[in-house]
């Protein structure tokens, strides 16, 4: 029978535990998606409180020639709830080591994000009036302009933690870059619901 | 058995990005991350900006002194005079100052090897400056607020933009510092209250400064490609009015509670009472100063009420309630002198002064909410923007001259570092006093405000003209504040903790190594170094300091 001395001697050579790793990159990149959305938010708020004060005083909102479709914009809310699910597929295959579903995921990722950015632009090209005609219609291509604009800083992140991962830095147990990436892509669909609901939904 | 167990009390440095060997020359200067160059450049910077704008409050000041007419300046160019000295003084002062001190001293505080994305801070900073430079070039240009070049107007929103992500930026790089990079055992409840005053305050600013971002964003939009819906150029200083008001001014005041409640203690040798509940507060305050809901309304249709906020529920409460953490903090520093034996070195005479500042800032903001006193729109609330920016600067000074070993390696004059500071208080003082005294004479608080509603012109000028005085003497302050950081030091080395400190910064050499420390004790109370001192408990400093000593 092996005495725990013994025991303590077969651990004796093994390396030591690694230290905890602060989550420098996860922090700082909640940090930043915090501010992100904090830019959109705001003017989703000046969209609504806007909206709200001509309806109260009894005139229409939006502009009589200007249409703001459900179709684009409901595809484009579910294209990008279909990515954060991916997203989270591969962070989870990442920490499991899975590494080609992993691969599969993040780029199934990239491509649904890619895929948001034509419902947009063909929300634009079924409005019917510019973007300078009123005050609404500059709110409107402002605020979803913004939003492609933080879709494409996030597939940016997201490509580059997909071939960080592909080059073998990213293993199951150091995932925090795409973790960070994860968590700025959850934020830009949420900022979407609000944008979503703010202009698609209530008009 | 072969187990070999480190001291319980000495741990290795915490994990983060590897220090590297320091560059020489102007490399040093351009191409470094380290977090003490780059934090002395943004408070070299900011300073020289800082005097800037205390030279346009003292031109805007004695335009006041004849109401009937601008008699130094043209009145388009007093008008933006007028918002330059509130944009200047905030987003190119008050705001990198203490972004620069916060890059320097909370990777020491903390006990970290360097600041968390040091590449990004650097970035930062040179992002600020440029875009600092670029502010101030459109104002030259006929841009800014009621600008008439409608390019330079654009140039100016546009480069604002880029100051604020860079003002952001360099607060990321500092709130994660503080939340990932602490030293072992050093919990949030331990963290000096210099740095989390900067998490509260940086969270705050995190989310107010992205909504001045889209504001102006939305401006620019309608400047360049609208027309004009917004309002143009002479509009656009209504949507950014609300960050000089109450209660986000007071946002940028946290960090400035925080460098005091760090001062206090160690000048009182004594802990600070109640440093739990100082955090709390400090909280508090910082929750209360988010005030990105309180901007002035669009109006498409010219008829809603743009400001349906004011003088309603929220609004008022917020403007008392505000009170209620600034006072517990007097309350907490005065019970923490009292209870010590008090030495009056220079930095607790300068955060006594900032306290009273501030403190006043925010008791006149309790009257600003008061709708029968009506005096939001008067001058009274440009003395209560005063009070709260004045005392942030002396705040910032009373660090200066605290931390000055750890980021410059020398001890800073105290005779010019107190007259300056003196002047600062009594001059800022005494002009936003009178300010406010001619804000009940219904004084109104922009330059171009119609004088229909003043009573006593004569006496108004008369005050107006001691403000002036005053803001000429504060304006004298900061320039010998400034001239202490320059003159050179006669008393070399410098001793690493010559205050006697409480928290890690004072734990390695003046200036610190690369890397901070060699090695980071284990921290188990809020005053690592106080304990050491006076309670005997175990606290092995940084190889680097032993070998110095």
């Amino acid at each position: 029978m092996a005495t725990i001395s013994s025991e303590i001697e077969v651990f004796a050579g093994a390396p030591a535990a690694e230290p905890p790793r602060p989550r420098v990159l996860l922090v700082g990149s909640a940090l930043a998606s915090g501010a992100a959305a904090m830019v959109l938010l705001t003017l989703v708020a000046v969209y609504t409180s806007m909206r709200a004060d001509v309806i109260a005083s009894g005139e229409r909102w939006l502009p009589e020639d200007a249409n703001v479709q459900l179709s684009p914009g409901n595809m484009g809310m579910i294209t990008l709830l279909m990515s954060a699910v991916t997203v989270a597929w591969a962070v989870y295959s990442l920490r499991n080591d899975d590494r080609v579903h992993a691969y599969l995921a993040f780029g199934l990722s990239i491509l649904l994000g890619i895929a948001y950015i034509p419902t947009v632009v063909y929300g634009w090209q079924q409005f019917g009036v510019g973007a300078t005609s009123s005050t609404q219609a500059l709110l409107i291509f402002t605020i979803t302009g913004l939003h492609v604009a933080m879709a494409g800083v996030g597939l940016a992140f997201l490509a580059v933690m997909a071939f960080r991962a592909l080059g073998g830095q990213l293993t199951g147990r150091a995932a925090e870059g795409a973790s960070a990436a994860a968590l700025y892509w959850y934020v830009t669909v949420a900022v979407y619901g609000a944008v979503w609901y703010g202009i698609t939904i209530t008009k | 058995m072969t187990v070999t167990e480190a001291p319980r009390d000495v741990v290795e440095a915490p994990a983060g990005p590897a220090p590297s060997a320091p560059p020489r020359g102007l490399a040093a200067v351009l191409g470094s991350g380290d977090p003490r160059t780059v934090g002395k450049l943004f408070v070299g910077t900011s300073l020289l900006f800082l005097l800037m704008a205390g030279v346009v409050a003292v031109l805007v000041g004695f335009e006041r002194v004849d109401l009937s007419g601008f008699e130094v300046l043209d009145s388009d160019i007093v008008r933006q005079l007028f918002t330059l000295q509130s944009i200047a003084a905030v987003f190119l002062g008050v705001l990198p100052l203490l972004i620069g001190l916060a890059t320097a001293v909370v990777p020491l505080q903390v006990g970290a090897s360097t600041i968390a994305f040091p590449r990004a801070s650097a970035a930062a900073y040179w992002t600020f400056l440029a875009s600092g430079g670029v502010v101030l070039a459109a104002y030259a240009l006929d841009g800014g607020p009621f600008g008439g070049d409608g390019e330079a107007v654009a140039l100016f929103v546009a480069a604002f933009i880029a100051l604020l992500v860079a003002l952001a930026v360099a607060t990321i790089s500092v709130v994660t510092t503080v939340l990932t990079l602490r030293a072992p055992g050093m919990t949030l409840r331990r963290t000096p209250l210099f740095s989390w005053s900067m998490v509260v305050g940086g969270t705050v600013w995190l989310l107010t400064l992205p909504a001045l971002a889209g504001v102006l964003l939305l401006v620019y939009v309608d400047l360049r490609y609208g027309q004009q819906f917004l309002g143009g150029s002479d509009g656009m200083y209504d949507r950014i009015a609300w960050a000089f008001w109450q209660p986000t001014l007071y946002v940028f005041a946290v960090p400035a509670l925080g460098i005091i409640a760090d001062v206090v203690p160690v000048f009182a040798r004594r802990r600070h009472h109640r440093h739990t509940a100082a955090m709390v507060l400090i909280g508090l305050f910082g929750a209360l100063a988010f005030g990105a809901w309180a901007q002035i309304g669009f109006s498409v249709d010219g008829e809603s009420d743009p400001t349906d906020w004011l003088y309603d529920g929220v609004w008022i409460v917020v403007g008392f309630l505000a009170l209620v953490p600034v006072v517990g903090l007097l309350g907490l520093w005065a019970a923490t002198l009292s209870r010590g034996k008090v030495r009056l070195g220079t930095p607790l005479v300068l955060a006594l002064f900032a306290g009273l500042l501030i403190g006043g800032g925010v008791a006149a903001g309790a009257v600003t909410v008061i709708e029968e006193a009506d005096v939001l729109t008067t001058t009274w609330a440009s003395g209560q923007e005063l009070l709260i920016v004045a005392g942030t600067l002396v705040a910032a000074a009373a660090g200066l001259a605290l931390w000055a070993p750890k980021l410059y390696g020398k001890l800073l004059p105290d005779g010019l570092v107190r007259l300056g500071a003196t002047l600062l208080t009594l001059g800022a003082g005494v002009a936003a006093v009178t300010y406010g005294i001619a804000g009940l004479y219904d004084q109104p608080r922009s330059i171009a405000g119609s004088l229909d509603g003043v009573s006593e012109i004569d006496t108004v000028e008369t005050l107006n003209l001691v403000a002036a005085v005053g803001l000429v003497v504060a304006v004298t302050g900061a320039l010998a504040v400034i001239a202490a950081l320059l003159v050179p030091s006669r008393r070399r080395p410098v001793a690493d903790d010559p205050w006697e400190g409480h928290t890690l910064e004072w734990a390695t050499t003046s200036p610190p190594p690369v890397g901070n420390f060699a090695t980071v004790p284990e921290i188990t109370s809020e005053a690592p170094l106080y304990d050491a001192r006076y309670t005997g408990a175990s606290v092995r400093t940084s190889e680097s300091t032993e070998a110095s000593a």
